[in-house]
């Protein structure tokens, strides 16, 4: 039999634990589920084993994914390569991005939307006494068939393998198939992807558990609905949910626009909102928990929409589901710009929203009837007929949006249709409209008006019956008042908010009147009643999102424009089409929509390259009066051989935001493969000469000005040891007035040899300097003089006009043009050589080395004075060395050097600058949209 | 014969308003259409093709940041110049896919709008294996 290879290091314990608490979460979910669920016959009589069985069940299964959740963590932390989540981390993975680590990948992701079901859980335990049994009980099973996500369990059935599940412990070489792991000791040769550098910043760790918080809340309220329908207590529920679902209204509110903030700051999709399938889908289901909020509201006051908040509640926790099915498998591929990629969990994603969608809606069927109504029908004219009516508009939002977002399912439809009657529907296959974001926003754009004009209305009113003849007159003078302040706002601020087509002439107007309506009804008429303050707070917060919506969509406004800049390749090119992006050469200042902009400098930080770039305003006589500047940065991936993420900069006001990105870079600053292509194709052509000479090029000519051996280049760091030759050319061309420097150089350090040329971006020419350069100083010629010395250990001698100063002599084994080996003992010394009628003076180190019975001298020279010196014999006895230098001066030098004149400029940024006018009317509105839902859900919990 | 409620007309109305405003979504929706038919039409057109690797990519942000052209195939194989009045993506040259929106001006498909597929993007299936510690400077 064969015997299994045993992999070097590998520590499959931690593995093994890890998989028996993934089953016995499995187990304990299916125990609480069953404990709970089984004796649900009412809520007076359950038996009180059976709900400790449950609970019980539900804390193992609160420990078992704790643990989980903690060995994870635990191998991403302690290098446990073996294991597939390591993948998300490497070694160079800074520590406070461990829980984006975490979160990245899709086991990591279901495991914190189970961690916050756990902790809303733990919360119901403790506080639900009446519905206990069947919260729980139901909670359970989602908690189960969400724990088969993460079993990683696999069936065989003859050839084909079902899987169920993928485990967050896996292994690297069971998951991938490399050649690698046919090696028993791999796992000292492999390292983490980390973390994709797009995903490498303070929102990806706030973002997600705060959206998966939202996620885990939306079910509170289907449970308690399965609950109410289940017992029989048809409206004893609605009381205990609201506040669940007005913080659960909130939280996911401020986890939808956590992400709109980061594509915003920190993506480069220039906006907030893009109508992307993953945007809507989380917005649907928080949509419909709105509307949820406004029936519970009806139910509680009137007793009428009972129904439909059953239908509400069900409706969104089976969007959630369905959005989860969307993202994650591979359906969206096409459409989305960040959808998770597939991973085999197709089926089971399918399972998830058809048992939850079938059972809320079986038992909402079951109960319809039984489900109260007041037998006469509301009036017209009351708050609850409004409500309800602004309720049906935000399910149409919520329709449409899901409507157009699921395309790529009816793809898939009429693909398994034809499948079944095998015939081809590919014909019938659609995609997204042809301008995503107008189709939906013409729509929206409605629903946002009638949104407006309703809640006025609805807030005029009140509960069960009409107003009184007095009220309506009072109430008629207010919408008059409100109709005219709003109608002058609206007339004052129209063309500054860019303004021209009429349905955006009412989409402002309806903002205003909200705003205008709901804050003044707030403190005029219902001054006492602070149970409408959360109410308040989130409609005129709605009020003001829908006004900054307006500044800055219509006023968005690409800066980056420059005129004169523009091919004219096409005819009919409009306004529109021209460029959103502008060339800012290094240095060369450009004007575009009242700036003068410079890109100043960009400094390299590991792998994070920073962008200067000053904006300049000044006033007719040329005086500035704004200056700033903006340092939008690149990211390069790990190995440094390209460019992986590129990240804004944004100049915050009040009343706009000036945002700014890179849009692209020299090719060669992008891709290594770019930056070696061009260095292919640069034509070198050799040249000789020395400090004086003129060399004409074919297209420019130069001096040499200069030999130098010190250096200051930005790649190059400076180490002990290093031998260091540059050189100044100065360039000048026929037909250009100024000329340009260039200072290659070349560096040996332990031996090796690295070149430094210098790319003169105006004249599009490379220069780079011959090893061949050097010879002049360490092989010496027949022009050279010789001298010897011989010096005690610690002493100083003179030779002719060198004064020579031993300062130490050590072991010291770092030299450049010395390779060390194990055995040899080396001998160092340090010598400072002052050339008495100059007065230079510099340091030698020069080496005598013992290998074996060998003894080996290595030179060292001092350049600044043409000195190369020798420490050729060391007599221990008599304590002395003998040293022996030349020397050459160093303006004889014959330099050598190579110049490429098609090297293209590389000293340039791409530019996009976008202005967003009004843009924190936006933030501000939203904000107070969920704040008020806090607010209602404090004064209801606190009652 | 009772009154029907008030309720049940508005939701009767707003059923077919729903109903309606489905339909009119339903015609933004577009189909995948080739080079072939985007000359013989005037309004945009959505094609999705590979990438001619064989033929010039053409970006120079010195002389133009807003331009980008190259060739691409498309379902039936025709091949076409294709005009972008933008820069150039990143990591175009490995697209296994591309959508475009736009319109035929002349000979050349100017498109307005283009996603890009492209392998590994968020998932980076590669193993890294540790490089020695190179002698960089």
């Amino acid at each position: 039999m064969m015997q299994p290879t045993v992999y070097i290091g590998e520590e499959l314990f931690y593995g093994q634990i890890g998989h028996f608490f993934v089953v016995l979460s499995f187990v304990s979910s299916l125990l609480g589920a069953i404990a709970y669920l089984w004796n649900r016959k009412s809520v007076e009589h359950q038996d009180a084993r059976w709900l400790r069985i449950g609970r019980y069940a539900f804390l193992i299964h609160s420990v078992s994914i704790f643990v989980v959740i903690g060995l994870i963590f635990h191998l991403m932390l302690n290098n446990a390569s073996e294991y597939y989540v390591w993948q998300h981390v490497s070694e160079d993975l800074d520590m406070k991005y461990i829980f984006s680590a975490f979160w990245e990948g899709q086991e990591g992701s279901f495991l914190l939307w189970m961690f916050w079901h756990i902790v809303l859980g733990l919360i119901l335990l403790w506080k639900e006494r009446k519905f206990e049994a069947q919260v729980m009980g139901v909670l359970c099973v989602v908690q189960l068939i969400l724990t088969t996500m993460i079993l990683g369990i696999y069936f065989m059935d003859g050839e084909t393998v079902f899987k169920l599940g993928s485990s967050p412990f896996t292994l690297l070489r069971n998951e991938m198939d490399a050649p690698i792991f046919a090696s028993v000791d791999y796992l000292s040769n492999i390292e983490g992807n980390g973390l994709n550098p797009l995903l490498q910043n303070y929102w990806m760790t706030i973002h997600p558990p705060t959206l998966f918080l939202g996620f885990a809340s939306v079910t509170v309220p289907f449970l308690y609905m399965m609950a109410g329908t289940m017992t029989g207590k048809q409206s004893e529920w609605l009381k205990p949910v609201l506040p669940w679902a007005l913080f659960c209204g909130a939280i996911l509110g401020i986890g939808i626009l956590m992400g709109a903030a980061w594509a915003y700051e920190a993506l480069s999709f220039g906006g907030y909102w893009a109508w992307d399938p993953v945007e809507n889908m989380s917005l649907v289901p928080w949509i419909l928990i709105v509307a949820g909020i406004h029936t519970n509201l009806i139910s509680r006051s009137t007793g009428y929409s009972v129904k439909s908040t059953a239908l509400f509640y069900w409706g969104a926790f089976v969007m959630i589901l369905y959005s989860t099915f969307l993202t994650r498998s591979g359906v969206l591929g096409d459409t989305s710009a960040h959808a998770f990629t597939e991973m085999g969990l197709e089926n089971q994603l399918i399972i998830l929203v058809l048992s939850f969608t079938i059972w809320g809606l079986y038992y909402i069927v079951k109960n319809w009837k039984k489900m109260p109504s007041p037998p006469e029908e509301e009036q017209t004219w009351s708050r609850e007929f409004w409500m309800f009516i602004g309720s049906l508009v935000l399910l149409f939002s919520a329709v449409l949006i899901t409507f157009t977002t699921s395309i790529p399912v009816y793809n898939k439809l009429f693909d398994l249709w034809g499948y079944l009657t095998d015939k081809d529907y590919t014909h019938m296959h659609r995609t997204s409209p042809l301008d995503v974001i107008s189709h939906y926003n013409k729509y929206q754009l409605w629903i946002a008006i009638f949104i407006a004009f309703i809640s006025v209305i609805a807030i005029l009113m009140r509960y069960k019956r009409p107003l009184g003849k007095d009220s309506v007159k009072k109430v008629l003078q207010f919408a008059a008042i409100s109709l005219v302040i709003s109608g002058v706002l609206h007339l004052i601020t129209y063309e500054a908010m860019n303004v021209k087509a009429w349905q955006y002439h009412v989409l402002l107007f309806s903002g205003f009147f909200a705003i205008v309506s709901q804050g003044t009804y707030f403190f005029t008429f219902a001054r006492r009643n602070l149970k409408l303050a959360g109410s308040t707070i989130s409609h005129i917060g709605f009020g003001l999102m829908v006004l900054g919506i307006i500044a800055s969509g219509l006023g968005k406004q690409f800066i980056s424009t420059n005129p004169f800049a523009q091919r004219g390749l096409l005819d009919g090119q409009s306004e529109e089409d021209l460029g959103k992006n502008i060339t800012l050469l290094k240095g060369v200042p450009m004007f575009m929509s009242g700036y003068e902009v410079t890109y100043t400098k960009d400094s390299l930080d590991g792998v994070n390259r920073e962008y200067e770039v000053n904006f300049k305003k000044k006033d007719s006589l040329g005086n500035v009066i704004e200056e700033f500047n903006l340092n939008p940065n690149v990211l390069y991936d790990k190995s440094f051989t390209k460019i992986a993420a590129s990240n804004p900069a944004t100049r915050h006001y009040i009343t706009r935001d000036i945002f700014t990105h890179i849009d692209a870079l020299p090719p060669e600053e992008i891709n290594i493969e770019f930056a070696r292509e061009k260095e292919d194709t640069l034509s070198w052509e050799p040249y000789t000469g020395f400090v004086g000479d003129t060399i004409f090029t074919k297209n420019n000519f130069a001096i040499v000005e200069n030999i130098d051996f010190k250096t200051a280049h930005p790649d190059y760091e400076s180490q002990e040891g290093d031998l260091v030759m540059g050189m100044t050319l100065k360039f000048s061309n026929a037909t250009k007035d100024s000329s340009w420097q260039a200072f290659p150089f070349i560096v040996i350090r332990e031996g090796v040899v690295y070149n430094f040329p210098y790319q003169v971006n105006e004249l599009g020419l490379k220069i780079r300097m011959k090893e061949e350069s050097l010879q002049h100083i360490i092989n010496q010629s027949a022009t050279t003089k010789a001298y010897q010395i011989t010096l005690p250990v610690n002493g100083s001698g003179t030779v002719e006009k060198y004064k020579v100063e031993l300062l130490s002599v050590d072991q010291e084994k770092n030299h450049p043009n010395y390779a060390p080996e194990p055995k040899d003992i080396v001998i160092h010394a340090r010598l400072k050589i002052t050339d008495t009628e100059t007065g230079k003076s510099g340091i030698s180190n020069p080496l005598y080395v013992i290998r074996g019975n060998n003894i080996f001298t290595v030179n060292d020279p001092i350049p600044e004075l043409g000195l190369l010196c020798r420490f050729y014999h060391l007599d221990p006895d008599k304590e002395e060395m003998k040293l022996s230098f030349t020397s050459q001066p160093i303006e004889e030098a014959k330099l050598f050097f190579e110049v490429a004149e098609n090297s293209a400029r590389s000293d340039f940024i791409v530019l996009q600058a976008i202005l967003f006018p009004g843009i924190n009317l936006f933030w501000l509105g939203s904000l107070m949209m969920m704040l008020g839902m806090f607010v209602g859900m404090y004064i209801r919990i606190k009652k | 014969m009772g009154k029907i409620k008030k309720v049940y007309i508005v939701a009767g109305i707003l059923l077919l308003a729903g109903i309606g405003l489905l339909v009119n979504a339903s015609r933004d929706m577009s189909t995948y259409s080739t080079f072939k038919e985007a000359a013989n039409t005037e309004i945009s057109v959505k094609i999705v093709g590979q990438l001619s690797k064989d033929k010039e990519i053409f970006y120079n942000p010195v002389e133009d940041p807003n331009y980008f052209s190259f060739y691409m195939r498309d379902a039936d194989g025709m091949e076409n110049k294709v005009v972008m009045l933008a820069k150039k993506p990143q990591d175009f040259e490995l697209s296994e896919q591309i959508v475009l929106t736009g319109q035929m001006k002349g000979e050349e498909f100017l498109a307005s709008d283009m996603l890009m597929k492209c392998p590994s993007k968020y998932k980076d299936e590669e193993i890294y294996i540790k490089s020695e510690q190179s002698a960089s400077l």
